[in-house]
C-alpha cells in the first residue's frame, strides 16, 4: 500500500499553490493508484537496481562550451510587457513584509 | 491549398498564383475550419505575402501550434494561465521558417501545455476531427492536425512529448514527424517535459515533412541540447530506393491473440497492418517479427506519466500570474498565486502536478522516479539493440481509428493498452519517428509508424517515403463521413 491519501493530496496541492475540489482530489488518488501498482511491478524486474537511471535523452551527446561573449539582455520594457500591474519600471505586488492584512 | 509544397512552389515561381492569393485562401479556409472544428486560438487576418525565392517554403502559408512563442502574437499554450500572454521573441524554429519566407496564418489549439492526448483540454474548447466531428483528433497537436487534414495549408508545427504529433496525425489521416531529439531547437517552445519534448511537423506527405524540417533544424546556442545536423539534407536524401532494408515489428503489440477481448476496429486495424507489411515486402525489404519483454512494455504508460509529471511540475512552477499571465485575486502574493493557479489550470494539469510533486519527494524518488528512469533505459536499450540489426521498427498507431469524443479519457485506466502508448518509446530515446496513413476502417483513417535510431532521420524518411508511395493515402484531404 502506498501512503498517498486524501490528506496528503491536499497537502501537496497547498504546497504547489493549487486548490483542489473533492472530485479532483479523488481523480488524483485514482490515477496514482494505477501508477503505484505498475511501478511496484517494476521492482520485481531482476537486477533493476543495477540499471543506471536514464535522465538525459541522448547518451552520446557532447556539450561544448559557448564562447564567453557578453550579449545585451532584454529591455525592462519587454520584461514588463506581460505584467498586468506595474509601477514605473517595477512589478507591483502587495506589501510582503508585515503586509498580509493590509 | 490541397497541393504539396513542391507543387505550390512551382505555381508561385511561374506566377500562376501569388503568395497573396494563397494567404487569402488559407485565411478564408481558417475561418471555415474554426467554425466547424474549433482548430485555432488565433487567426492572423493581417498576414502579409512574402517574396518568392528559391526556398520551397517562401510565400506559402502555415500554422503554428500555440505553445511556440511568436513575437507580438498571442501565445497561450491553450491555457487560461497564459490567455493574454504575448511574447517579445520568436521561438528559434519559428524564426527559421520566417527567414525562409514562410507565412504564418494562425495559431493552433492544443491540449493545455501539450499535457493531453485528446484535443479536448485547450482553454478555447474541444477540437473536432475533420473526418467526423463526433470523433477526437487526439492531441496534443490537435488544431495543427485538424487544419492540415482539412486543407488549410500544407503544414503546421507540432510538438511531441509522448506522441503528440504522431497520434493526431494518425487520427486525421496525415503525416506526423518528430526528428531526433535536439535536431530542432526547443528555444521558445513552452516546456512540458524537457527530456521528452521534441519539435516537429504535421504534413500531408513525407517529402513535405522533410522540406519543412530541413528549414527548422540546426544548432542553436539558445538550446544546449541541439546538435549540428548541417551535413543532413532530408529532402535531398529521399530516393525511394529501400531495397535491402530490414524492418521489424513487435509481436506482443501486433498479434491479435495478445488482446483478450479485441474490438472489431482493433481486429481490422491489425489485419490491415499485417496486409500492408506483406505488400511492402515487394519493395525488396525484409520485415521480421521480434519479441520484447512484456513486463517492460506493460510498465511503459506509468513510466511515461511518472517522468513527464515530474518534469512538468518543475517546468511550470513559474506560472504564478505575477510577472506574466492574468493576476489572481488575494490579499497577499501567496493568495494571488493560489487563485491564479487554481482557476487557471484544468483538472488534468493539477492532477499531473500533484503526482509529479509526490514522486519527487525525497522518500519516494527511489521507488517511483528512479525506477521509472531505469525502465526508460531498459526500453531504450531494447530498441537500440533492435536498431543494430534493423533499420527501423514498424508498428500500428493506436488501437484503431479516432475515438468518439464521448469516449474521452485522460486518466490511466488499468486496461490501458500498450498499443495506444508505445510511441512514447520514441521520446524516451529521442528516436526519429514518423507516422503515415496506411488505410481506412469504417471510412476513417488509420496509420502506421516507423521509428529508427538517433541521427538516422534521412534513412527513416526515405523508408517512410517508399512505403507511402506504395499506398494510396498521400496528400489526402479530410472528408466528413457523417
Amino acid at each position: 500500500m502506498n501512503n498517498f491519501t486524501e490528506e496528503l493530496v491536499d497537502d501537496l496541492a497547498a504546497k504547489l499553490l493549487i486548490g483542489l475540489s473533492k472530485e479532483e482530489n479523488k481523480m488524483v488518488l485514482d490515477e496514482f493508484a494505477i501508477i503505484d501498482e505498475n511501478l511496484r511491478k517494476v521492482e520485481t524486474i531482476p537486477n533493476i537496481k543495477e540499471v543506471e537511471p536514464m535522465t538525459h535523452t541522448l547518451d552520446d551527446f557532447t556539450f561544448s562550451l559557448r564562447s564567453d561573449t557578453a550579449y545585451d539582455s532584454i529591455s525592462i520594457e519587454d520584461a514588463l510587457k506581460n505584467c498586468e500591474v506595474i509601477e514605473g519600471r517595477e512589478v507591483e505586488v502587495p506589501k510582503v513584509v508585515g503586509g498580509n492584512d493590509e | 491549398m490541397n497541393k504539396t509544397i513542391e507543387e505550390l512552389h512551382e505555381l508561385l515561381k511561374n506566377k500562376t498564383i501569388t503568395s497573396q492569393e494563397l494567404i487569402k485562401e488559407s485565411l478564408k479556409k481558417s475561418h471555415e475550419v474554426n467554425e466547424k472544428y474549433n482548430a485555432f486560438v488565433t487567426i492572423l487576418d493581417d498576414a502579409k505575402e512574402t517574396p518568392i525565392t528559391d526556398n520551397l517554403l517562401s510565400g506559402i502559408p502555415f500554422g503554428i501550434k500555440d505553445n511556440y512563442s511568436t513575437k507580438d502574437i498571442l501565445s497561450t499554450g491553450s491555457s487560461n494561465t497564459l490567455k493574454n500572454y504575448v511574447p517579445f521573441f520568436n521561438a528559434t524554429a519559428v524564426e527559421k521558417l520566417l527567414n525562409a519566407g514562410a507565412v504564418p496564418v494562425n495559431k493552433t489549439v492544443l491540449d493545455e501545455f501539450g499535457m493531453g492526448g485528446t484535443g479536448t483540454t485547450g482553454h478555447t474548447g474541444v477540437v473536432k476531427n475533420p473526418w467526423d466531428p463526433k470523433r477526437m483528433t487526439a492531441g496534443s497537436s490537435a488544431g495543427s492536425a485538424c487544419a492540415v487534414a482539412a486543407g488549410v495549408y500544407p503544414y503546421a508545427l507540432g510538438s511531441d512529448t509522448g506522441d503528440s504529433i504522431r497520434k493526431p496525425a494518425a487520427y486525421c489521416g496525415i503525416v506526423g514527424y518528430k526528428p531526433t531529439y535536439g535536431m530542432i531547437s526547443r528555444y521558445g517552445l513552452f516546456p512540458f517535459a524537457s527530456s521528452l519534448d521534441h519539435c516537429g511537423v504535421l504534413t500531408r506527405s513525407v517529402k513535405d515533412a522533410a522540406i519543412v524540417v530541413d528549414n527548422m533544424k540546426g544548432l542553436d546556442e539558445k538550446d544546449m541540447t541541439t546538435w549540428d545536423s548541417s551535413p543532413i539534407n532530408l529532402f535531398q536524401s529521399i530516393t525511394g530506393d529501400i531495397k535491402g532494408k530490414k524492418l521489424c515489428y513487435i509481436k506482443e503489440l501486433c498479434d491479435i491473440n495478445y488482446y483478450p477481448d479485441p474490438s472489431n476496429e482493433l481486429k481490422e486495424h491489425l489485419k490491415n497492418f499485417r496486409e500492408k507489411l506483406e505488400n511492402f515486402k515487394s519493395l525488396g525489404i525484409e520485415i521480421e517479427s521480434v519479441s520484447v519483454d512484456q513486463n517492460l512494455l506493460n510498465a511503459l504508460p506509468s513510466v511515461y506519466v511518472a517522468i513527464s509529471c515530474v518534469e512538468a511540475t518543475s517546468n511550470m512552477s513559474n506560472l504564478t500570474g505575477i510577472i506574466f499571465g492574468p493576476r489572481g485575486k488575494g490579499k497577499n502574493v501567496t493568495e494571488m498565486m493560489m487563485d491564479h493557479r487554481t482557476t487557471g489550470f484544468s483538472p488534468l494539469i493539477k492532477r499531473r502536478f500533484i503526482i509529479g510533486s509526490y514522486i519527487l519527494q525525497k522518500e519516494n524518488q527511489e521507488r517511483y522516479f528512479k525506477n521509472a528512469c531505469r525502465v526508460r533505459r531498459l526500453l531504450v536499450n531494447t530498441w537500440k539493440k533492435l536498431f543494430e540489426k534493423y533499420d527501423a521498427v514498424i508498428l500500428p498507431v493506436g488501437s484503431g481509428p479516432a475515438k468518439y469524443l464521448d469516449e474521452e479519457k485522460e486518466t490511466l485506466s488499468k486496461d490501458t493498452q500498450v498499443l495506444e502508448e508505445h510511441l512514447q518509446i520514441g521520446n524516451f530515446g529521442g528516436f526519429p519517428s514518423i507516422t503515415i496513413p496506411d488505410g481506412f476502417i469504417n471510412n476513417l483513417p488509420v496509420a502506421l509508424n516507423i521509428t529508427g535510431n538517433c541521427y538516422d532521420d534521412a534513412n527513416i524518411l526515405n523508408i517512410a517515403y517508399a512505403l507511402e508511395s506504395s499506398m494510396d493515402y498521400k496528400n489526402q484531404i479530410a472528408k466528413e463521413v457523417e
